[in-house]
């Protein structure tokens, strides 16, 4: 167990699925309530969309 | 969450588990290396070696990117973070990694200020909401993390953002792969491909596998039924002769990648001529610098580093572990004098690190079946 | 396998060695709850008042004291504040301590700057949950710091209870069979303190399960008394901290059944985000019971009865090996070792 979390989101390479609650004006995604994702890398998203999330970054859209 | 929970359902992976014991050559032993802090986590902590065959072995390969930090970088770090305009950002594991006198949490204790955040987003925002200090982020990752960085550089260049740095150690992939099979003491069968880094690069990189090298490979997901069903997919390739990329996680990884991510990477990065990885040496063209245009946000050229290359302690193992050449228990100090509370090498202090998951998960006399 | 079997058993004797406190200066994780916790007391604090272990609670003749200090920060958070969990923590170790809780004292070390209301909220709290766990709040002390010395305030509470006759509790009484219950689900206290921090937000919040744990004790002590072992209030460092100071402390193993602990899924989705097991996350109205196996039905069904506790669960059991270490039998069928914490994940949680 490290210091400060239980596994480290880069060294576990992690990547978690969240859906788009709304979409901030400058096109980032709202998740799960206030966590804010950028979307440069899988285009426009919509309210609705599932992304596979890391380190604030979405970097690709998951089936619904 | 239907997308992870139908991924981790019990009775398919004991159906694939069978398969997988019916489907192995008796008296053959097989090594398969993952490459991947996220496989190893996943491995350790739903047990998947309980339910492969003896004789079907999982070794963990460089694919933690803490755990190839070496201590010099460490300790420029915490130069950084003593400098008392600095607030010194990094991801959880890294304040743990010990440089040559000490890490980044007894930095802390010391009064450096040092912040764990999730994101180098986070450490932008910090930056913007402390003008009058210095923001400095300290960049770790494989390729799945660099655009991260690389869009956090971007947005700090498109707002004016003058107090935000990045102290950079991004680390390629492919390059300690191929550094590994060059070594002679190293004898696999096949790798379970990086899930996350193909989202971003894609299946293709990995063709150099089976091409110069004749190893199949298998990329894949996280959920331990992936890992599993990635298994499985590689000792049918073993068993039918095939040497190919095959590719688990479709659900995700595309063959070509993610092209706006690569698009962002070769615009804010260059490779450096040589990166050193712990216990593997100096690898060329292996990671990744900040290019000229974004020199003010480099940390290394706003601030002095030490820049002293220290050598790993004597005692200190890690390079054979991360290369796979032996198990964590085999490390003459794993558990004695090298434990998650006293870590003396990477390996032991990331979460990921094979010591470290295995002395925290893995420390079972274990029975399995024998074919 | 010859090899590795021989690099475990020395492992095992390596840790099984008596601890020694050799840190240079306390960090964060020394207030854990974790491993780092434990060296503390067990190589520093104990033997300096020539005690083997430092326990939360004790009896001293017919009575029970116990002490517990409250550094929570923020110090008001969605289902309560540090006045509650002042009272609660401090009812809660008296209570599994097998004693019936009777009375409190209160310590305050408040911030120059305090507002009035503040600190007459959570003056409040505390009459309101004493009067709820039945306690009389007896004598007090109130000190006072500079600006920036402690965060708004700091509360100490010591507890007296009366030792109840209807069980013999002990850390070192477990045997092999006994099963483990739970009363409650896990890790609500924990996020609801990383919620309140700001980490993020959920959309169905969570709240902290602070609550007096006697109804619990007293119903556990009523139908299965004389199988109860030991009963331990799963606070910072979780259910996994617990376990494995019983698993130490009785020298024997554990086998838990991962599907059988209760979590409720925000909990468990907001853990998944953190990167945290919610197992390691701090309660503090949950507690753990080793209860030898003839007297754990009814033990779980008594559980089951008390108000809060209708998630109650037997969620694993004592095995004899292997010794002092605690095993997770894995949703997926695999099985992990589940060791004390080290570290410091959520610091201040309670």
């Amino acid at each position: 167990m490290s210091a400060e979390s239980f596994h480290c989101v880069t060294c576990a390479d992690e990547a978690l699925p969240m859906r788009v609650e709304s979409v901030a004006a400058d096109g980032a995604a709202v998740c799960a309530g206030d966590i804010q994702v950028l979307t440069d890398l899988v285009g426009p998203v919509a309210e609705g969309d599932r992304l596979l999330v890391h380190a604030g970054v979405a970097i690709a859209r998951l089936e619904a | 969450m239907r997308f992870v929970d139908e991924f981790r359902d019990a009775e398919l992976g004991r159906a694939l588990a069978a398969e997988i014991l019916a489907g192995v050559e008796p008296g053959r032993r097989y090594k398969v290396m993952e490459v991947c802090g996220g496989h190893t986590h996943t491995i350790y902590r739903y047990g998947i070696d309980d339910l492969l065959p003896e004789n079907v072995e999982l070794v963990h390969g460089p694919g933690c990117p803490v755990c190839v930090i070496p201590m010099g970088r460490v300790d420029d770090g915490i130069a950084l973070a003593r400098r008392p305009e600095v607030i010194f950002t990094c991801f959880g594991d890294m304040m743990r990694v010990p440089g040559g006198d000490g890490c980044l949490l007894d930095a802390r204790a010391g009064g450096a200020d040092v912040r764990m955040v999730y994101s180098p987003l986070d450490a932008l925002r910090l930056a913007r909401e402390h003008p009058e200090r210095e923001v400095v982020f300290f960049a770790i990752g494989f390729e799945t993390t660099a655009p991260s960085t690389a869009l956090t550089l971007l947005r700090a260049r498109a707002e004016g953002v003058r107090n935000f740095s990045v102290f950079c150690n991004h680390v390629l992939i492919v390059p300690p792969l191929r550094a590994l099979l060059r070594s002679p003491d190293l004898r696999l069968d096949g790798f379970i491909g990086p899930g996350h880094v193909a989202t971003v690069v894609g299946a293709r990189p990995f063709e150099f596998l089976p091409a110069d090298h004749h190893k199949p490979v298998v990329i894949a997901g996280f959920e331990p039924l992936d890992l599993l069903q990635a298994v499985h997919m590689l000792l049918r390739q073993l068993a039918e002769g095939r040497c190919q990329v095959e590719n688990q996680y479709t659900r995700v990884v595309p063959y070509d990648g993610n092209p706006q991510a690569l698009r962002v990477l070769e615009q804010v990065f260059e490779l450096r001529p040589h990166f050193e990885w712990r216990g593997l040496g100096f690898i060329s063209h292996s990671g990744l610098r900040l290019r000229d245009e974004f020199a003010d946000l480099d940390a290394e050229h706003r601030f002095e580093v030490p820049g002293v290359r220290v050598a790993d302690p004597k005692a200190c193992q890690c390079g054979e572990v991360l290369k796979g050449v032996i198990k964590p228990w085999e490390c003459k100090v794993f558990g004695t004098a090298c434990t998650p509370e006293r870590p003396i090498g990477t390996c032991m202090v990331s979460s990921e690190g094979a010591c470290a998951a295995y002395y925290n998960f893995g420390r079972l006399a274990r029975e399995r079946e024998v074919v | 396998m010859a090899g590795e079997r021989e690099a475990l058993e020395l492992i095992e004797r390596v840790r099984s060695r008596p601890p020694r406190f050799r840190d240079a200066q306390i960090t964060m994780a020394h207030g854990a709850g974790g491993k780092a916790t434990l060296n503390l007391i067990e190589g520093l604090l104990a033997p300096a008042f020539g005690l083997t272990e430092l326990a939360d609670a004790a009896a001293v003749g017919d009575v029970a004291l116990t002490t517990d200090t409250f550094v929570v920060t923020p110090i008001r958070f969605p289902g309560g504040s540090i006045g509650e969990l002042a009272v609660n923590g401090t009812v809660n170790d008296l209570a599994v301590g097998g004693a019936r809780p009777a009375a409190i004292t209160v310590a305050l070390v408040l911030e120059e700057g305090l507002a009035a209301d503040e600190l007459r909220d959570e003056v409040d709290a505390i009459a309101r949950a004493a009067e709820a766990a039945g306690v009389r709040v007896v004598a007090g002390d109130t000190k006072v710091v500079e600006r920036g010395r402690c965060d708004a305030m700091y509360v100490c509470t010591t507890g007296l209870g009366h030792v109840d006759p209807r069980a013999a509790l002990a850390p070192s009484a477990l045997r092999p069979g006994d099963r483990l219950l739970i009363s409650g689900p896990v890790g609500e206290h924990g996020v609801a303190i990383m919620l309140a921090r700001g980490q993020f937000e959920l959309a169905a919040p969570v709240e902290s399960d602070t609550r007096s744990l006697w109804p619990a004790v007293d119903a556990l002590l009523e139908a299965a008394g004389p199988s109860l072992r030991c009963l331990r209030d799963a606070t910072r460092g979780g259910v996994a901290s617990v376990l494995n100071e019983l698993s130490r402390a009785s020298a024997v193993g554990m086998l838990v059944r991962e599907a059988a602990v209760p979590v409720r899924p925000q909990v468990a989705g907001a853990c998944e985000i953190l990167g945290i097991d919610p197992l390691y996350v701090a309660n503090e109205g949950v507690l753990v019971a080793a209860v030898a196996a003839e007297g754990a039905e009814a033990g779980l069904r008594a559980l089951q009865g008390v108000p809060g506790c209708e998630a109650a669960a037997e969620i694993g059991e004592v095995r004899a090996a292997p010794e002092g270490m605690v095993i997770v039998e894995t949703g997926f069928g695999g099985r992990r070792v589940m060791d004390m914490l080290v570290g410091d994940p959520l610091p201040r949680i309670c």
